[in-house]
């Protein structure tokens, strides 16, 4: 058993992800379509705004963003995302695995670094579990499935950190930990994880004034 | 069996629409989530003192939303708290902004499009006499 959830099921996990991943982009491409560029002439008399250049122009847009209307937010789920994604990518324990199991592996950070940035990433956790218990706004819109949905997200970092400085049982918690990262992996593209895909999807294809491409499309 | 009691409601004709745009709603629901980013983009939202009834988030959730998980097996009372929700709460002005390209005004248009099909929707009359 153990060696079957270490072994072959990360393959699946893994394949589910990406080809998840894939079925929903091609799904946004099936329900949006092209569109054509409208073709709207400026009046005459008035001038276009030109945003400042460079830094002040990053800040600029920064200003007119939702960073202004929720900058603390818009903080930590940056932090939250980031080290969501960097962290298992960039763990020297898991690239020796797959240095062993492929012969190649991506560049890892010092133990230390991931460390640290574990516990940040269970502070930022912690913050979306405050939102969720205390902010009305927030309160309104949560059921037990966003607190399910933020368990799965944070319990292979729970588990990971506490294998790491050998806490309860190293075994058992190492299962937990295989477990937890392929049901996060599993679920990702078919729960309201996959707002991962369409945060991509639609800055990159649907033309607006946070697109991230020359988008034509819609939806 | 148990039977929900949904006299006075077309219920076929509902599932009928909900299929007609299932994928597309579907998803818009399933990637929401549920972060209350879309609050301030709404003019509405802070007009009434970040009444967070006003969120659309909270409003497509309890109109479009409430007819799919119950699959269109409402009663009228439902459909008339979607009313209140779709038509009070919302101008659809298409001004609040979801970082994730969730259409917000389409999932509430097309609850506005269900409830008045079902002869759901506000007597505009009676309430300007009220105003008169
Ligand atoms: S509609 Fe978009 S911004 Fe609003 S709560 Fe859902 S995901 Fe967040
Ligand atoms: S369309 Fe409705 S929910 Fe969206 S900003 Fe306008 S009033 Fe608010």
């Amino acid at each position: 058993m153990y060696d079957f959830i270490r072994g072959p099921m990360v393959w699946i996990s893994i394949a589910i992800f990406f080809g998840g991943i894939l079925w929903q982009v091609f799904r946004f491409l099936t329900l949006s379509q092209a569109i054509e560029e409208p073709k709207l002439k400026r009046p005459a008399g008035l001038v276009a705004e030109v945003p400042p250049a460079g830094v002040g122009g990053f800040l600029h847009a920064l200003k007119l963003s939702i960073f202004k209307t929720s900058p603390g937010m818009i903080i930590v789920t940056s932090v939250f995302h980031l080290c969501l994604v960097m962290v298992p990518l960039f763990l020297l324990g898991h690239n020796i695995l797959i240095e062993r199991a492929i012969g190649f592996s991506l560049f890892s950070f010092s133990e230390r670094t991931s460390d640290v940035l574990t516990v940040i990433f269970l502070f930022c956790g912690l913050f979306f579990l405050y939102r969720r218990l205390f902010l009305p706004r927030v309160r309104i819109i949560t059921s037990g499935y966003d607190f399910l949905m933020l368990l799965l997200a944070t319990a292979p970092f729970i588990t990971g950190l506490l294998a790491y400085h050998q806490l309860f049982d190293y075994k058992t918690l190492m299962v937990l930990h295989i477990l937890a990262g392929e049901a996060m992996l599993i679920c990702a593209p078919f729960t309201k994880f996959v707002h991962m895909v369409y945060f991509f999807a639609v800055r990159f294809s649907v033309k607006g004034e946070w697109a991230l491409g020359s988008g034509n499309r819609n939806w | 069996m148990f039977k929900k009691n949904t006299a006075g409601v077309d219920t076929d004709l509902i599932k009928k629409r909900l299929d007609s745009r299932k994928a597309k709603m579907k998803l818009s629901l399933a990637a929401c989530a549920h972060c209350t980013l879309c609050a301030e983009s709404c003019f509405l939202f802070n007009a009434r003192d970040n009444d967070p009834t006003y969120m659309p988030s909270y409003k497509f959730i309890n109109s479009i939303g409430v007819l799919y998980k119950k699959k269109g097996m409402v009663d009228r009372a439902a459909l008339q708290d979607i009313r209140d929700v779709v038509w009070d709460r919302c101008v659809l002005c298409t001004r609040c902004y979801c970082p994730f390209g969730i259409d917000i005004p389409e999932m509430i248009a097309f609850a506005r499009t269900i409830c008045r099909e079902q002869g759901v929707f506000p007597d505009f009359e009676k309430e300007q006499k009220h105003a008169g």
